[in-house]
């Protein structure tokens, strides 16, 4: 249906580019949006078909479309990737995700699995909260104080960040007019995000995620420690681990090349 | 920060300035950052600035600052925070990234910001406290609403149920009635009709006043109405049904005029019933009908003056004026339901009281 096409486009701002005999769709973690993949993404283009979007709330997405109720959970949001997922057919994708958009593709690869070929995990964390023998990497104080700044920081996490304006050396990344929206969010929403990201547990869900997935893990990164790389690894079906050297948890793009290796790696391991 | 003569200007700077590598580690940093973590340059180089943050601070680093820098190549007033303790150093940041001779470095340039955060605070404060009074308000506003929503449905449901026994006893009475009675008999049973009558009128305002209040307004259907006829018409009827009491009716003047004959009817049986009860006896009750620009409506009684204070809220509903009999239906709705009549033909009541007598007055627009 042409107007339902239209409306999960522009809903999710879905850019298309490439073509091959694969689709791979990315999704952007908290905090940016789908320019993340800008050092990452265009390699993959030359030989398939990438698909990038905003997550509702995020970047260039359509901020009315944005539900507290619905957006509320994961669940939400694994709704849209189905959509997006559904729109870009007809054949299942490889679904890569950043941070929680990989624990989103997780609900969305578990609720319809015919839909996707392999799920690549960058920076994953089914939960971030310690518990018990499982280190997440925060204490539930940490994470409550992480949400407390995000309600008492009224300008700092949602304003502009723009470019400083002495002169930035060098070209930016960017052109100046994506810059002064780029990760702009509504305060309200980078809150209820940020809630529904750092307190969400997922563990359970790990063992039912059948199709092959590969798991990208910084050696050093603060929000998805190695460990929960390894416990994921030990706790799904299919999973391929692999740490890359760096420091953060961006590593696609701190790190592109490092993380296109794997990438690359895990594509001829499954015969994609 | 070291022996270079602009290096340490920088350190007497009032700002914080550093110079990490790409993942944060710091590379050099002034006295007046070191000031505000109380630490030496000695002990911070070789840190990440990112690990002198609040947890928050950190994930904030992790998935905004870092993209952000590499996207951008700089960001700018980042409010940030410091630990060193149990102290907490709010601070604003611009940062730069770039190639320096090779290796990939962030400048960063922090200031004090406790006053902004503190106005941040009491904005988002403020802000907490208008929502929960806009939340509360609503919440009254609904109690509210469901209460008269409740009161209405009650009224009706109570009104509406009284309408069948009333009649069966009319019915009742008037099959008595036809049957071979004695005169006491026919005496009780005129009482009964009189009961009944007054208990409908009871209900009928009962209704009239729910509608007024909780509902929107008193229904009228307007249209061209000989007004003096109409008022004529009512007066009939009320004659008999108060036959002690002599009412006159002057009409003046005559024109087209507007309004719905069946409330108009209403509107001066209340009045009369009103000056009938309240008028000083063997006098007459004078009903004026008059069409000039406006359409009015004039019911005067002789008898004592209204006091001032009475007068002034005498249309409110439940109010009574003192010196009624025990025996009169109103429960003071009648005046209520003048106005609420009044205003529905988008005119008003009013009442004018002296000491030769008080006259009720209604007008609404001539068409």
């Amino acid at each position: 249906m042409l107007v339902a096409q239209m409306t999960v486009q522009h809903r999710n701002n879905v850019t298309i580019q490439g073509d091959g005999p694969l689709t791979l769709v990315f999704a952007h973690g908290f905090g940016c949006d789908q320019n993340m993949w800008r050092f990452l993404a265009p390699a993959y283009a030359e030989r398939y078909r990438t698909v990038l979007f905003d997550l509702v709330g995020s970047g260039q997405s359509d901020r009315s479309a944005y539900d507290p109720e619905k957006y509320g959970s994961l669940d939400g949001y694994a709704q849209d990737v189905l959509e997006v997922v559904r729109e870009v057919g007809p054949g299942p994708v490889l679904f890569v995700g950043h941070s929680v958009s990989a624990m989103i593709g997780l609900l969305a690869g578990i609720r319809e699995p015919d839909r996707f070929v392999a799920h690549i995990m960058i920076g994953p964390s089914p939960c971030y909260i310690n518990d018990g023998d499982y280190i997440g990497g925060f204490t539930r104080k940490d994470i409550e104080g992480l949400l407390n700044t995000l309600d008492s920081n009224y300008l700092g996490w949602s304003s502009t960040m723009a470019p400083a304006i002495m002169g930035a050396p060098g070209q930016p990344e960017l052109g100046v007019e994506l810059t002064n929206s780029f990760c702009r969010t509504d305060p309200e929403i980078a809150k209820q995000f940020a809630r529904v990201t750092f307190l969400s547990d997922l563990r359970d869900l790990l063992p039912k995620l059948a199709a092959p997935t590969l798991i990208v893990q910084c050696h050093d990164d603060l929000i998805a420690p190695v460990s929960v790389g390894e416990y994921m690894q030990r706790t799904m079906p299919r999973a391929t681990l692999a740490i890359i050297d760096n420091v953060g948890h961006c590593p696609h793009m701190s790190a592109p090349s490092a993380c296109s290796l794997a990438i690359d790696r895990f594509l001829v391991q499954e015969g994609l | 920060m070291s022996t270079d003569p602009l290096a340490s200007q920088l350190d007497f700077i009032p700002c914080g300035v550093l110079q990490t590598l790409d993942d944060g580690t710091i590379r050099r940093v002034n006295r007046t950052f070191c000031a505000w973590v109380n630490a030496t340059a000695e002990t911070l180089i070789g840190r990440r600035f990112q690990d002198l943050l609040t947890i928050g601070g950190k994930i904030f680093h992790h998935t905004h600052w870092a993209p952000l820098l590499r996207l951008q190549g700089s960001i700018s007033e980042v409010k940030l925070e410091l630990v060193h303790g149990e102290e907490v150093l709010p601070i604003l940041v611009n940062a730069i990234r770039r190639d320096d001779d090779g290796t990939i470095v962030h400048e960063i340039a922090a200031y004090v910001a406790r006053d902004r955060d503190r106005y941040e605070q009491e904005l988002v404060q403020a802000r907490r406290r208008l929502e929960a009074a806009v939340a509360e308000l609503s919440l009254l506003h609904s109690t509210a609403k469901d209460r008269a929503a409740f009161a209405e449905q009650m009224m009706g449901i109570v009104s509406h149920d009284l309408r069948n026994p009333l009649n069966a006893i009319r019915l009742g009475a008037e099959i008595l009635e036809k049957s071979d009675v004695s005169e006491p008999q026919r005496r009780v049973l005129a009482r009964i009709a009189g009961a009944v009558d007054r208990s409908t009128h009871l209900i009928e305002d009962l209704l009239d006043f729910t509608s007024a209040r909780v509902g929107n307004g008193i229904a009228v259907t307007l249209r061209p109405i000989d007004l003096h006829e109409c008022i004529a018409a009512a007066l009939d009827e009320l004659r008999l049904s108060h036959p002690t009491r002599e009412i006159v009716h002057v009409v003046r003047d005559h024109g087209p005029a507007l309004g719905d004959p069946r409330r108009l009817a209403q509107l001066v049986g209340n009045l009369v019933s009103n000056a009938d009860t309240y008028g000083a006896p063997s006098t007459p009750v004078t009903v004026t009908s008059a069409i000039r620009e406006r359409c009015v409506i004039d019911v005067h009684n002789v008898g004592a003056q209204i006091p001032y204070a009475l007068q002034k809220t005498m249309f409110e509903p439940m109010t009574r004026g003192a010196g009624a009999s025990g025996n009169t239906r109103s429960v003071g709705l009648g005046l209520f339901i003048v106005r609420e009549i009044a205003r529905a033909h988008r005119g008003t009541a009013s009442v004018e009281s002296l000491e030769s007598g008080t006259t009720f007055h209604v007008e609404w627009r001539a068409p």
